[in-house]
């Protein structure tokens, strides 16, 4: 009997070795399939982004896949919902990468779910690639394995405000934000430019996370005679203030942000919202990039996905391209390690919805070129201010 | 002064439909002793079936008005029926916790029946503005003003006069000697849930007609359940006019105090009036509170 245990300890310690590399090699990875990882929020109100997100690495996905995939290795989502709780991102990361076991991570929920999940990605030591809320935290310092795809809310609120501010001269200013680290991050940027310009600022708000009913707010902008106003809102705010201006009889110069940049919320704004400006560093859809984008995806999601796009498909979309073909250039036996370095050596990486994606040693922010937009509400879209 | 008038319009707007939700608590409460916190997503799925109907079926506000509220009152019946009456004797705090999971399954509901985006209702009427002694209103702020004073005078009249009414009063007085009137207080209950959701669900509608419907409508409810504390958590008329004076109190303190105090300014008059009268400015005395 120990004879035939010892016999069989060495065949299976003979097996394990020849199995050697494949056994060594990083989780996630098998002869046929690589698996690639994400937590969005999928549920609730914020769902709006991080559904379109994750059809963006879908389209992604199945553009590489229809490719024949990584060097032959088909690749597989593997997506978590978080419903934008913070602890369920944590819960959903440490399920994707202990349980799921993949090969490398995408996306990943809001700003404050992924700074909160952080130390456990850099931990894992797994390649990630954030797209879906570049905030500074997760570049400064940089990681070693993880990579932000994208632009700094305050650098894109610095390039809004500096663009209204050059184009309305001695106006006076009315902003509104909402009270968290969104809104502090807003105040900020606009703050540096109210310093450096010496705007004239005659109304400054600030509203609950969650409040639907501006009037007092508006009321109060009106009052205020303010003639450029920075709307801090995100969706559902931003339509009730430009609503509420509307029946209020006035029309200042309004800027918006880019979470709140997509095409819905011009057709719930009405006449309201026509000539908004927004600034982002996606393409707008209504221009080439947009529509060859838009037909690129048709035939790769399915009818209900493909209604969901918005400008968080893109992003999505652009920070999965980085990342497959870094794992591609690994070759045929990717690594963490590899990936990693291959993410590091990502140079003008084009994706057709953004300015080409650059990282490089110690650099993992890739600082995308933004571009102010105007809202035409004729054509329910937004169209790039030259 | 305008401005004065333009915040207490506005404030009435946003009141009338606060009350109408508040009004869906109280009538739950008032029949079963049971806190529905599933109130204001029940509220957002009428709202969203309101606009299914006007995408789908016909926008004329006659239409949407009678399928909405339908839809409202079978929401209401089918959980009563499925969810809270298998509930009934069952400690408060369990059922309780069963309308908190309801609510978040019905909140989730919204993204696997329609989506997570913003929509708006458009029933042809509602969004106009018209112009009172130079101060801007929606017709549809009207309406829900109007229309929350006309409700109010309708309950009180069905609860006054009306046989079902009366019965309604008995079993939340005391439902074992209602029931040994001859009063089935399941009866009793299922009607409770379909009347609040169809009340709620009009201050969805109005809700979605004058901003928008999205997955984040659900916290209506957050905002309905201070002003059914304020005029009393059994009393129904009490509720409706608690949502008005939230809705005055928030706009008030906008205008003036700034924008941080509007959220807060509402809490802070429940808690100053909840410290003279605990059971709300028209509750009874004797409230068995969850």
């Amino acid at each position: 009997m120990i004879r035939h245990l010892a016999a069989a300890s060495l065949l299976l310690s003979t097996a394990c070795l020849a199995i050697g590399p494949a056994a060594a090699a990083d989780p996630g990875i098998t002869d046929t399939e690589i698996l690639i990882g994400d937590v969005e929020p999928l549920t609730g109100p914020p769902a709006l982004l991080g559904v379109a997100a994750s059809i963006g690495h879908k389209i992604a996905i199945a553009e590489a896949n229809a490719a024949g995939g990584i060097n032959g290795r088909k690749i597989k989502y593997v997506l978590e919902d978080d419903g934008y709780v913070t602890a369920r991102t944590i819960q959903g990361v440490k399920k994707v990468i202990d349980v799921d076991k993949v090969f490398a991570m995408i996306g990943i929920s809001g700003s404050g779910q992924s700074i909160a999940v952080m130390p456990v990605i850099e931990k894992s030591g797994i390649p990630t690639v954030i797209d879906v809320a570049p905030v500074k935290f997760l570049w400064e310092p940089p990681r070693k394995n993880v990579f932000v795809v994208g632009q700094s809310y305050e650098e894109g609120i610095i390039h809004l405000v500096n663009f209204l501010a050059d184009k309305n001269p001695g106006k006076k200013w009315g902003l509104i934000t909402q009270d968290d680290d969104y809104g502090i991050t807003v105040r900020d940027g606009f703050d540096s430019v109210v310093k450096a310009k010496k705007l004239n600022v005659v109304y400054s708000g600030n509203y609950k996370k969650g409040q639907q009913d501006f009037s007092s707010d508006m009321l109060q902008l009106k009052d205020s005679g303010a003639e450029v106003f920075l709307a801090g809102g995100i969706i559902g705010e931003n339509i009730a203030m430009m609503k509420e201006l509307e029946k209020l009889g006035i029309k200042p110069v309004t800027g918006i942000f880019w979470p709140g940049r997509i095409e819905p919320v011009l057709k719930l704004m009405g006449p309201a919202g026509d000539g908004i400006y927004a600034v982002d560093y996606v393409e707008p859809f209504a221009g080439a990039a947009g529509k060859a984008f838009l037909e690129k995806a048709m035939p790769l999601v399915s009818e209900a996905e493909f209604k969901g796009i918005n400008r968080y498909t893109m992003t999505g979309y652009a920070a999965a391209k980085v990342l497959i073909a870094a794992i591609e250039r690994c070759g045929k036996q990717p690594t963490w390690a590899c990936t990693i370095s291959e993410l590091e050596k990502t140079r003008n990486v084009e994706t057709g919805v953004m300015a080409p994606i650059s990282f490089g040693p110690g650099v993992r922010f890739s600082n995308q070129k933004l571009q102010i937009m105007q809202a035409d509400t004729a054509t329910l879209s937004f169209k790039p201010v030259n | 002064m305008q401005y004065l008038i333009q915040l207490l319009i506005s404030g009435l707007a946003i009141g009338a439909m606060y009350g109408l939700i508040a009004m869906g608590f109280a009538v739950i409460y008032k029949s079963t002793g049971l806190v529905n916190f599933a109130q204001g997503e029940m509220t957002m799925i009428t709202a969203y079936i309101a606009w299914t109907i006007s995408t789908t079926v016909s926008g004329n506000v006659f239409v949407v008005a009678i399928g909405a509220i339908l839809a409202a009152v079978v929401l209401g019946l089918v959980i009563e029926r499925l969810v809270m009456r298998p509930m009934l004797g069952e400690p408060v705090f369990a059922t309780v916790m069963v309308t908190i999971g309801l609510a978040v399954i019905l909140r989730s509901a919204i993204n696997f029946i329609w989506d997570a985006y913003p929509h708006g209702l458009d029933i042809g009427m509602g969004r106009g503005i018209v112009h009172l002694g130079g101060i801007g209103v929606r017709t549809g702020q009207i309406a829900v003003i109007a229309t929350l004073l006309l409700l109010l005078a309708a309950i009180w009249a069905f609860f006054r006069y009306s046989k079902v009414g009366v019965a309604m009063r008995a079993v939340a007085a005391d439902d074992r000697t209602a029931l040994l009137m001859g009063i089935s207080a399941t009866k009793v209950h299922a009607l409770a849930w379909a009347a609040s959701s169809a009340i709620a669900g009009i201050g969805g509608v109005f809700f979605a007609l004058s901003y928008d419907l999205s997955p984040a409508m659900f916290q209506l409810g957050l905002k309905a359940f201070p002003a059914t504390i304020l005029g009393g958590l059994d009393a129904v008329l009490g509720s409706g006019l608690g949502g008005l004076l939230i809705g005055i109190t928030e706009n008030l303190a906008g205008g003036y105090l700034g924008s941080g105090m509007k959220e807060v300014a509402g809490f802070a008059m429940i808690i100053v009036v909840l410290m003279v009268r605990p059971f709300g400015i028209f509750g009874e005395r004797d409230i068995e509170r969850v």
